[in-house]
């Protein structure tokens, strides 16, 4: 006989998942694995002759970077010496100050940052979390892409996401080619929905400093560092290449933060016997020396690996913690599908939400899972009032807001006709009125009409064979009658003259007032300290359309 | 002299200038003049002179102001960087003024310096000769920065491959 209850479980979602058992000899292992290094530093004449218990001569590439760039030697023996235990505790204690934790993790080495996370659960890194992200207040960011690269869906799409709240918006392409007209349309539609909204492509490295220089794109997210040599090799970069492209990005005024996760070496069979979360926590003093000012990681696109271990939900908290334990921006991924199981994805996503994040999600997909190009987010555009009641029930800032349908669709139709003006203005392939009016009301692009691709992919290429810059899209706006959006794509690249964006966790509100770590510090030590909803955005929040007045009733 | 090393002392002389200009003659900013936008915009100039209160809607419909000219200046990121110092962010700091020695360094030119940076794409002696190259730029620390990477390279052999 087979019993009927375990016939139920095994069709549930959950058990559509894999799972694996752990394997440390092999870094099959998220965290506290018995094969990580011992934490050690030597300094003879201002120069690490020891990391983690391996002489300089033994230094591989990421070891040789991490001693000369990433470490701050002054307080590095000092920092050493504090008690794993003692200084988990300090990281989630109130009564410790940020700052003085922030002193003692710049000058720790990988070993140890993970030494002491390993000896903390979900909720007292959570408390960390609130305490150490640099940024005041959390925000959010969101995916706008779809599987057929239609530029005018990608604007309205764009311009929706700007209204409900995020702050940062992110494209990707289907076909390469595409890039400029997906670039162009996300910032186009961004300003539509709310001025100010930073804008980026993730493509191939150069092409997406190629972008940036042009003014397609306000920052990059999409530079990649890995946790071992190898790895960093395959991905055809070095600590070396990559901090050279931070400062190329730099030179140009533009932000950009790098990218890891855990799971990434596991994935591309490279782990050397070491845990998960240790060869994170190297890929993330790479970006502290690399003096980038952020990271984007909690796994990312290899989510699927460490969800599959035991504790591996928390090792992508625990990466998260490292993040802003180092003083960078933490965009914490919440962003790939990694489980058929609805109740995984939320508690998943709760250990950033409930402490909050410079950005929870990197990204939300603001599209249908089928239109999610960076192949499907833990949220999508069918979760916009899930997300919004999980705010209201927790009384917690998801960066998100209830919107009316009015007020969706208005929006997304003017983005709509700012592209099918900007596209006559620029010479590029028309947009119908039938397409402008698919877009005002389409969920995805099963909506939407096809664009001849052939004809589109010229076009796009021509707009950097043509050396269309920024300045060309504004003049093109203006030209076409919508003063207002050119004066806001304007007022972004002034930024690149300003460079005050470049800053730690900045983020630009409707009038364009920079907001970073700077002018707008995390201050926790408390309840009622730090970042306290207010009233205002309190109404916002549990003002959703659904809920009914008592008076009503009566 | 020929047109190389003409250009070469062109830029020079251009350095030169965005050096001393570079220089903070009232003991430099802190967090306190940040946004400096919003704050000492008197302070924030373009590399092409023209001050940030000049970058208008109006002038770029009007052609006065173009795409050259919504750029950052080393003098600008050298005024970020001691922001970034005053709240003790000094790899940061760092980056912003290798940043600013790169400002001069043409678009294309930088995308193949990039590209002659990842693994397996350069000779030590092709590495050496574009520190040298950035020292022309007055970019002395990419150029260390440039060495540096080549020495590791070498001792990983992570060198091109005859």
């Amino acid at each position: 006989m087979k019993s009927k209850r375990f016939e139920v479980l095994a069709q549930r979602p959950v058990n559509q998942d894999g799972y694996v058992q752990e394997w440390p000899e092999v870094g099959l292992i998220t965290m506290n694995s018995p094969f990580d290094p011992k934490p050690s530093i030597k300094i003879e004449n201002g120069r690490v002759t020891e990391l983690d218990g391996k002489k300089r001569a033994d230094f591989d590439m990421l070891d040789t970077f991490i001693a000369d760039h990433a470490i701050n030697l002054d307080y590095a023996e000092e920092a050493m010496a504090i008690d794993s235990l003692e200084f988990a505790r300090m990281l989630c204690d109130i009564n410790v100050p940020r700052d003085e934790i922030v002193k003692y993790t710049t000058a720790m080495t990988p070993a140890k940052v993970t030494d002491i996370l390993n000896k903390m659960n979900v909720l007292e890194m959570m408390m960390a979390l609130t305490k150490m992200r640099p940024r005041l207040f959390p925000s959010n960011q969101a995916h706008v892409t779809n599987v057929k690269d239609q530029p005018v869906q990608i604007a309205a799409d764009a311009a929706e996401a700007a209204l409900r709240g995020f702050d940062e918006l992110e494209t990707t392409v289907g076909i390469v080619r595409y890039a400029p007209f997906n670039a162009m349309a996300l910032m186009v539609g961004a300003q539509v929905g709310r001025p100010g909204i930073l804008t980026q492509c993730a493509v191939e490295e150069a092409t997406e400093l190629l972008l940036g220089m042009r003014g397609f794109t306000a920052y990059a997210e999409t530079v990649s560092v890995y946790g071992t040599e190898p790895v960093f090799i395959d991905g055809d970069d070095t600590p070396w290449s990559k901090s050279f492209l931070a400062s190329c990005y730099a030179s140009r005024g533009l932000k950009m933060r790098f990218t890891s996760g855990t799971g990434s070496e596991v994935q591309m069979g490279y782990a050397e016997g070491k845990s998960m979360l240790y060869l994170e926590a190297r890929c993330q003093y790479v970006t502290k020396g690399a003096g980038v000012q952020g990271t984007q990681n909690g796994s990312v696109s290899c989510v699927g690996v460490p969800a599959a271990f035991p504790s591996g939900i928390r090792a992508i908290l625990a990466e998260n913690v490292i993040g802003a334990m180092l003083d960078m921006e933490v965009a914490s991924s919440n962003d790939q599908t990694f489980t058929h199981s609805d109740l995984r994805r939320v508690a998943r996503s709760l250990m950033q939400f409930v402490p909050g994040t410079d950005f929870l999600c990197s990204g939300y997909s603001a599209v249908p899972n089928y239109d999610n190009m960076f192949a499907g987010s833990n949220w999508d555009a069918e979760d916009y009032d899930d997300w919004n009641v999980i705010q209201r029930d927790l009384k917690i800032d998801g960066g998100l807001k209830p919107v009316s349908e009015e007020e969706v669709v208005a929006a997304r139709n003017r983005a709509a006709r700012v592209m099918q003006a900007l596209f006559k203005e620029l010479g590029l392939p028309e947009i119908t009125d039938e397409e402008v009016e698919a877009a005002t009301y389409a969920h995805g692009s099963k909506d939407m009409p096809d664009r001849t691709v052939v004809e589109d992919l010229k076009a796009a290429q021509g707009l950097l064979e043509r050396k269309i810059t920024g300045i060309d899209m504004v003049k093109a706006l203006y030209r076409a009658g919508f003063e207002d959006v050119a004066d806001s794509l304007f007022k972004i690249t002034l930024q690149h003259v300003t460079g005050d964006y470049l800053h730690t966790s900045a983020i630009l509100d409707k009038d364009f007032n920079v907001l970073s770590a700077v002018n707008c510090p995390n201050a926790y030590t408390g309840p009622m300290t730090g970042y306290v909803i207010s009233d205002a955005r309190w109404e916002e929040i549990k003002n959703i359309p659904k809920a009914v007045d008592p008076d009503s009733i009566k | 002299m020929n047109q190389e090393q003409m250009i070469q002392a062109v830029v020079k002389e251009v350095m030169a200038s965005m050096g001393k200009a570079a220089a903070p003659t009232d003991g430099g900013v802190t967090q306190a003049q940040y946004p400096l936008g919003e704050k000492i915009p008197e302070k924030v100039f373009t590399p092409t002179g023209k001050n940030l209160n000049e970058l208008t809607l109006d002038k770029v419909i009007k052609g006065e102001v173009t795409a050259e000219d919504v750029r950052i200046s080393p003098q600008t990121l050298e005024m970020q960087a001691q922001v970034a110092e005053s709240v003790k962010r000094d790899a940061l700091a760092e980056n912003m003024r290798r940043a600013a020695e790169l400002i001069a360094v043409p678009d294309e030119r930088l995308l193949e310096i990039y590209n002659a940076l990842r693994p397996y794409r350069s000779s030590k002696e092709e590495l050496y000769a574009i520190a040298d190259e950035l020292k022309g730029y007055g970019a002395d620390k990419c150029a260390g920065f440039v060495r540096e990477a080549a020495d590791v390279y070498a001792a990983r052999g992570r060198l091109k491959r005859d």
